[in-house]
């Protein structure tokens, strides 16, 4: 899901520069002070998130949960996703420091989207909220496969057949991750429902 | 102004780490990673992911020390490949596994140790054919042959441990886990400290 360093030409990068920095900015803004402790306790959750590999197709899938983030922050998972973002290219190699931007728009664009697609069926009732945890949690990993889809267009040259891979490698990683984001889903409206704003 | 400041100080965390980490770590390191080594004429490699899982049936290309794409082949079920090549100078294996996934590795030219051996071995021969019959000189040839492919054929364990050693270096560890979480609290932390005083102000 990490597009690496040197694949992507300049102006597919800085377009995703430019975006992820406008939705940084917007996230940035409209975070509450008290809701920070939660947005770093998911920028973790993400990090961690890529080391769980499934192990699926020729390449290794690994889980990326911004779907989870997506449906708990809302527009906060930019600078959320962000910052999980930069620690894994730093430590783990996992994408690289230039292709930052595309990487950050292409998951947490998705998870935002699908927060407010679904945050209606969220917030109705009880017995609704896992239902639109697995929507969301599901649908964010789909949208973000089609989004790097997008990006590699240049590169891969055929559009079809590289988002035919890459949605067919994640829709068992979409259902583990619908599933877990359903999950905490219900059990923050149990505990806490004011965490899920 | 708030979130400007905010974005500036962040950049400066960014730059500062940045410095730091390209100092101690290969700023062209990827999620895939890749190892070759060589064998007189041929050259063995092998392509793995950061959990040590082969990359396979990817397309690997060679270019020369001057960027000419020299030569095309693919990574086995294993993630390995070798092929042969006459090219003596410095290679760059460029490895695409797909889905926006790149690795690199730069082979170092063997030309001008050869030549230097040559250029020994051509002084020393021309003193032994001075004292001795040519018959000796062709022995010479037959025996740094016999010694390069017992030598090949010991060194291959060696080699084996290395590719298994550079897979290992590339594993994430606990240590890079618990790291991260560290940072990124720390990142988060200091965000609220900043937004904490702009509000108190």
């Amino acid at each position: 899901m990490h597009i690496s360093e040197g694949v992507l030409s300049a102006p597919v990068l800085l377009t995703g520069a430019f975006l992820s920095l406008v939705g940084l900015a917007i996230g940035l803004k409209n975070m509450k002070n008290e809701d920070i402790p939660k947005v770093a306790v998911l920028s973790s959750a993400f990090f961690v998130a890529s080391l769980i590999h499934v192990p699926i197709g020729p390449t290794s899938a690994h889980l990326v949960l911004n779907g989870l983030v997506g449906m708990i922050l809302g527009l906060g998972a930019f600078p959320s996703i962000f910052v999980a973002l930069i620690l894994q290219a730093l430590l783990f190699q996992f994408g690289g420091l230039t292709t930052l931007g595309v990487n950050t728009f292409a998951m947490a664009m998705p998870a935002v989207l699908c927060y407010y697609l679904f945050r209606g069926i969220l917030r109705r009732s009880k017995n609704t909220a896992f239902l639109g945890g697995f929507l969301g949690g599901g649908l964010s990993l789909l949208i973000a496969a089609i989004l790097i889809s997008i990006a590699l267009i240049e590169t891969e040259k055929s559009f079809i057949s590289i988002a035919g891979t890459l949605l067919a490698m994640h829709l068992p990683v979409a259902v583990i991750e619908g599933i877990i984001t359903g999950f905490v889903v219900v059990y923050l409206k149990k505990v806490k429902p004011e965490a899920l704003g | 102004m708030k979130i400007t400041d905010i974005l500036f100080n962040f950049l400066i965390f960014i730059v500062i780490q940045f410095i730091f980490f390209s100092l101690s770590t290969d700023a062209n390191a990827h999620k895939v990673s890749t190892y070759a080594y060589r064998e007189g004429d041929k050259i063995f490699g092998e392509c793995y992911f950061v959990d040590g899982s082969p990359c396979k049936n990817s397309k690997v290309e060679i270019y020369d020390a001057k960027g000419n794409k020299i030569f095309e082949t693919t990574t086995d079920e294993k993630g390995k490949y070798s092929f042969t090549i006459k090219e003596k100078g410095t290679l760059r294996i460029v490895i695409s596994a797909g889905e926006g996934h790149k690795a690199e590795y730069k082979l170092e030219g063997i030309r001008e140790k050869i030549e230097k051996k040559e250029a020994i071995d051509n002084v020393s021969l021309k003193k032994e054919i001075q004292s001795t019959t040519p018959q000796q000189s062709i022995d010479k040839e037959e025996i740094r042959k016999i010694i390069d492919e017992t030598l090949d054929s010991k060194l291959q364990g060696l080699r084996m441990e290395i590719m298994d050693l550079r897979k290992q270096m590339d594993k994430v560890t606990l240590k890079d886990v618990i790291g991260g979480i560290g940072y990124i609290l720390g990142v988060w932390a200091i965000i609220m400290l900043l937004k904490r005083k702009k509000n108190a102000s």
